[in-house]
């Protein structure tokens, strides 16, 4: 039975049924308890598992980031909630080294299941420490998946999965979508960690997107489609791993290819589909491939400049009308 | 067993070390753990500290003097050992490595940047795709002028050239590709563009695949040209032969005496002839926007050619039929198969019919329909002459009769035209004596 | 206990013998030979390093082998261990086999981690060892964690109650880590049956810690500041560990809260293999060997009889052997196959690989089509 339900609705029910499903599942993070989470995504789990399962912690992201992945090696499955993507920087260790790391350097004795989640990139206006699109920077390291839904369904689908999952998974949320409103099953279901969805088919030119972000390329797909270009837009859903064959098959079919990705672009998620594209679709490229991010700044404050530095629509047409030679 | 002390690795980059100053001598006893040696490594001056107990044999480097890790530098008794064992010991054994078990993983060469292969002119600048379509349609690539920024060849260029209206339509989908390549392997005749294309066969180890003759691809070709191209359509009808088998029999005995064998086909021939002769509308031919009728009558009798010299089928002409005795019918029909089956038969000989028949009748066929034998506009299938029940004037009896059926190209023929023919047909065959005069 | 670098200091608390029996003196015997086990084998890991059979780093536990033993024989022998890069010495308490250690040094397939580890990373998982972790402090919240878990799976899952006190040492560098802060301050407002045990050697690295620590001499008043119960503890004598430790594991098992300890010890070796140790002098060196955990524990046997100078004797030729076959084992032991380089990373034994990260022998399997020139 499908109905209509918020974004933070859809990762609450996708926790909640894990919860229920399974004991060593638990929520861990700042204000996820009594103050029903930050952003209300916890809303109402307190009550229902208590405090033993829903756990406030003090501002402390590397000790109960830690904590999660100290009772990750012993079995547990842990769901840890950061405000935002942008306060793991402090614990970066714990997520980087230790939490992606432990199978390997245990030679795989001990794993870790668990699951890091919070909100990603421009929350509006938040100013430059706020704002991070932590991506690229985490795509980086081995041993973890990335998965960033850009809708109420993808988001249950794949933080169940998440969840469900035996390796670390990152679950990249967006303030700017939690009340974004889509059709989600009651029922629990999956989405594979590491398969694209083709949102939009089309001829002329692939539009690579992860999150938020595939919002912009649907907006900019109407204004090129009146100009006569048709365009095939495509959710990632999962950075890493990244679903290259799906974004492969696509181009030689376009033989153009714009990649949107919201964060940086040096060493980027969005420089390497750039240079997957580029070397399995060599003989198949009419254009090299353009990419839209963020501008190369600190995120500012003042509406016009954060609007400017972050990748829309427009910015997107302009890209596809390089790339297909129309602009 | 002594123990060779060796220059130790004292830091993570040393290579080499200089021993400064010894702190014990030959013969000295040491413990674990007392310093034989200050040590100047690449990082700083360490201690070199012993790992046994036991007595100094030797000493077999100098302070100053610089050696590898792992070179022998000193020699230790343990308890109860004698100098004598010294000599049974080879005095500098190399350093220990690492047993390699498995072997050494091949290097890992990044694969070369695509296309090295296809060398390409320097300054032009085209790109990938644009490339790639151009050396499959055959574009010379520096007769275009490229539309994109600083002149390059792009996709659409190549199209354009090409000649493809729709850019998307044009581009050979990847999973085509392949397929087209084979298709240009292989000896299939070219047949006329076609918009249907056969579904990929596969062929299994049971099938034989055998390149065809050139009659075999012309065959093919006309056929497929008349089936797609002209509108067929068919009127059937059954005739009574008892009188014309009577005729032919009788003719027969006549005239056995003169080398002359009818066959019912010969009949049918000049039976053909003069009914195209009577209906003027049949012998004609369509030509795009006129038709034209013609006024001679070229029968052309369609005939199989034995499977052990490939098969197939030819179609001499019998000329000006509708002029010509059932005798000469004959004849020259006779002379003519005779030719296709044994030495084949010229183009003039095959050229200008007006009219075919094809006759199944003796293979014992009841009915079937033929294919169109272009620029003719009609063609006679006849099947086989069987004894039937009929009726004979409002009486059950035994009859002999025929089935045939004429197909005929709607464009030039209407339906009552081939009926009005079928009607003279019949009336010539099954009053035969008329086909005499 | 001698020390010249240090400033005035909190007394070691050990309660008195009364108070805490010693274990029985097969037990005794036993943690003898586990300190000379770990000394051996902590001499035959240099001798290997410097030659050139174990690379990277090597930090060696010489002079600390009673903390380990004597913190460990405090435990159950299912009670979780987690502790910093000085891994060796807790490993082998713990049970871990030598040889497996060895190997692990020897970066070979037969070593704990498959050789994927290395000298700092010590994981056994059938021996409760939950690591080994190389960045200082960073396993304090593992700890908590570790603990956490214990706490959560006798209380949500319903298992029976195994209140489990989990161990979490690390040095004294790691008490100016945040980490570690954080991890106190979440096991104390959590209630977690946590140990922190700082062994104490009076340098981080080659800092001395008056140099690098405010209120050095008085460390466990940090635990104060969480209202966190803490002792000082004698770290040369094993049978000082064990006193002092007992009644906290006692303590931390029944209340589940945590602890500190001020775990007073020497680093007889430098910081790690390439440390002149310019920075303290031979004279503090030299009295700190006197205070040698394995030989006041072997006095003390011997004068409480039962114990010979021979029995010693005999046992470190016991030990010597045992390690001796060890590195013969570790040497035996094929480096690891390079398929291993790709297994662990995830679960999933090949791993999730695309694109570039497709090892270099599987590109020809993956769906990859890369125009190439290679015949």
């Amino acid at each position: 039975m499908t109905r209509e339900i918020h974004f933070r609705d859809a990762l609450r029910e996708a926790m909640s049924d894990e919860m229920r499903r399974d004991e060593r599942v638990f929520l861990i993070g700042e204000e996820v308890a009594e103050y029903d989470g930050a952003y209300k995504v916890s809303k109402g789990m307190l009550e229902e598992f208590g405090p033993r399962r829903i756990i406030d912690t003090p501002i402390s992201e590397t000790g109960f980031a830690g904590l999660g992945i100290g009772a990750a090696m012993m079995g547990l499955r842990p769901i840890v909630e950061f405000m935002s993507w942008s306060f793991s920087l402090v614990c970066a260790d714990q997520i980087l080294n230790n939490a992606p790391k432990m199978l390997y350097m245990s030679g795989g004795q001990f794993g870790c299941p668990i699951v890091f989640r919070g909100n990603d990139g421009a929350g509006g206006q938040l100013g430059s420490t706020h704002s991070w699109c932590v991506e690229s920077l985490y795509a980086n390291v081995p041993g973890m998946k990335i998965i960033i839904p850009s809708n109420p369904y993808d988001a249950k689908g794949l933080l169940t999965s998440a969840i469900q999952a035996d390796d670390p998974v990152f679950c990249l949320e967006s303030e700017r979508m939690l009340s974004m409103a889509g059709d989600v099953p009651e029922e629990s279901y999956t989405i594979p960690i590491g398969k694209a969805h083709i949102v939009r088919p089309g001829t002329d030119c692939t539009i690579v997107s992860f999150g938020r972000a595939v919002h912009f390329c649907m907006e900019a797909v109407e204004t090129l489609a009146k100009e006569g270009i048709d365009c095939e837009v495509i959710d990632g859903r999962s950075i890493k791993p990244l679903d290259i064959d799906t974004i492969v098959a696509s181009v030689r079919k376009t033989n153009r290819c714009v990649v949107v990705d919201q964060s940086w672009s040096f060493a980027s998620v969005g420089s390497e589909v750039a240079a997957e594209v580029h070397r399995m679709c060599f003989d198949d490229l009419d254009n090299h491939v353009y990419r839209v991010h963020s501008d190369d700044v600190p995120a500012p404050y003042a509406w016009n400049l954060e609007q400017e530095m972050l990748p829309n629509a427009h910015k997107i047409c302009q890209a596809v009308r390089g790339v297909t030679y129309t602009a | 067993m002594p123990i060779d002390i060796t220059m130790p690795r004292l830091s993570d980059t040393m290579e080499q070390g200089t021993i400064i100053k010894w702190h014990v001598t030959e013969g000295q006893d040491v413990s674990a753990g007392d310093v034989l040696a200050d040590v100047e490594t690449d990082k700083a001056t360490m201690e070199m500290q012993s790992f046994d107990d036991g007595r100094i044999a030797s000493l077999s480097v100098a302070e100053g003097e610089p050696v590898d890790i792992g070179t022998v530098v000193a020699v230790l008794l343990e308890e109860d050992e004698s100098d004598d064992a010294v000599a049974d010991t080879p005095a500098s054994q190399p350093p220990p490595v690492p047993p390699a078990e498995t072997p050494t993983p091949p290097a890992v060469v990044e694969a070369p940047a695509s296309g090295a292969s296809s060398p390409r002119g320097s300054h032009l600048k085209a790109t990938p795709v644009a490339r790639r379509l151009a050396e499959e349609h055959g574009v010379d690539l520096q007769s275009l002028q490229g539309s994109g920024p600083g002149g390059r060849i792009v996709k659409r260029d190549v199209l354009a050239a090409v000649g493809a209206g729709q850019e998307t339509r044009a581009a050979v989908p990847p999973s085509a590709r392949g397929e087209v390549v084979d298709l240009a392997r292989t000896d299939t005749p070219s047949l006329p563009a076609t918009p249907v294309q056969a579904a990929p066969m596969t062929l299994t180890g049971d099938d034989r695949r055998e390149p065809v003759s050139s009659m075999r691809q012309t065959i093919a070709r006309r056929l497929v040209q008349s089936k797609q191209e002209i509108p067929h359509y068919q009127v059937s009808m059954a005739f009574a032969m008892d009188e014309l088998s009577a005729l032919r029999k009788q003719l027969n005995g006549d005239l056995a005496d003169q080398d002359i064998k009818l066959s019912i086909n010969d009949l049918l021939v000049r039976a053909c002839a003069l009914a195209m002769h009577q209906n003027p509308l049949m012998n004609a031919s369509w030509d795009g926007d006129a038709i034209v009728y013609h006024e001679r009558v070229h029968i052309g009798v369609a005939v199989a050619l034995p499977e052990e010299r490939g098969g197939g089928l030819v179609v001499p002409v019998i000329r000006d039929a509708n002029f010509k005795s059932l005798r000469a019918i004959s004849t020259e029909t006779r002379a003519l198969a005779e030719k296709a089956r044994t030495r084949g038969l010229s183009v003039e000989e095959m050229e200008g019919a007006t009219f075919t028949i094809s006759n199944l009748g003796m293979f014992g066929v009841d009915n079937f329909t033929a294919i169109i034998n272009p620029p003719n506009s009609a063609i006679l299938a006849v099947g086989a002459t069987l004894e039937k029940p009929v009726v004979r004037d409002g009486e059950l009896a035994v009859g002999l009769e025929m089935n045939a059926t004429l197909s005929n190209d709607h464009r030039v023929i209407d339906g009552a035209t081939a009926a009005r023919w079928l009607g003279t047909f019949r009336s010539l065959i099954e009053h035969p004596s008329s086909i005499l005069v | 206990m001698t020390t010249t670098t240090m400033p005035k200091t909190d007394q070691v608390t050990t309660p008195s013998t009364a108070q805490t029996p010693l274990p029985d003196a097969d037990t005794l015997r036993k943690w003898l030979r586990d300190m000379m086990l770990i000394r051996e084998f902590e001499v035959r890991s240099m001798q290997a390093y410097q030659n050139k059979l174990a690379g990277g780093f090597l930090h060696v536990y010489n002079g600390q082998e009673a903390v380990a033993v004597g913190c460990i024989g405090a435990l159950r022998p299912d009670d979780p261990v987690i502790t910093a890069y000085r891994d060796h010495g807790h490993a082998l308490a713990r049970g871990m086999d030598p040889k497996v250690g060895m190997a692990e040094l020897f970066g070979r397939i037969g070593g704990c981690a498959k050789g994927k580890g290395g000298s700092m990373h010590f994981f056994d998982a059938e021996h409760h060892m939950y690591g080994g972790h190389g960045i200082v402090g960073a396993q304090a919240p593992l700890g908590a964690g570790l603990a956490f878990a214990t706490k959560y799976r006798d209380e949500v899952m319903g298992s029976s109650k195994n209140n489990h006190v989990t161990l979490c040492f690390m040095g004294d560098g790691a008490i100016n880590q945040g980490a570690v802060h954080e991890a106190m301050n979440l096991a104390a407002v959590l209630s977690l049956p946590v140990i922190f045990i700082v062994e104490n050697n009076f340098y981080a690295m080659g800092t001395a810690i008056d140099r690098s620590t405010a209120a050095a001499g008085h460390i466990c008043d940090r635990a104060a500041g969480y209202e966190m119960e803490s002792a000082v503890v004698d770290g040369m004598d094993v049978l000082e560990v064990y006193r002092g430790m007992k009644p906290l594991v006692d303590y931390c098992r029944e209340t589940s809260k945590p602890v500190f300890v001020d775990m007073r010890c020497y680093r007889f070796k430098g910081h790690s293999m390439s440390d002149p140790r310019k920075y303290r002098t031979h004279d503090e060196e030299a009295k700190w060997e006197l205070e040698d955990p394995i030989e006041r524990l072997a006095a003390h046997l011997q004068g409480a009889g039962g114990v010979t100078a021979e029995d010693t004797k005999a046992m470190a030729k016991t030990v010597r052997q045992e390690i001796r076959a060890a590195v013969d084992w570790a040497k035996q032991s094929p480096e690891p196959p390079i398929e291993e380089l790709y297994h662990d990373v995830y679960v999933d034994r090949w791993g999730p690989y695309t694109g570039t990260s497709v090892p270099s022998f599987m590109q020809r399997r993956s769906s990859d089509r890369e125009q190439t020139n290679d015949a």
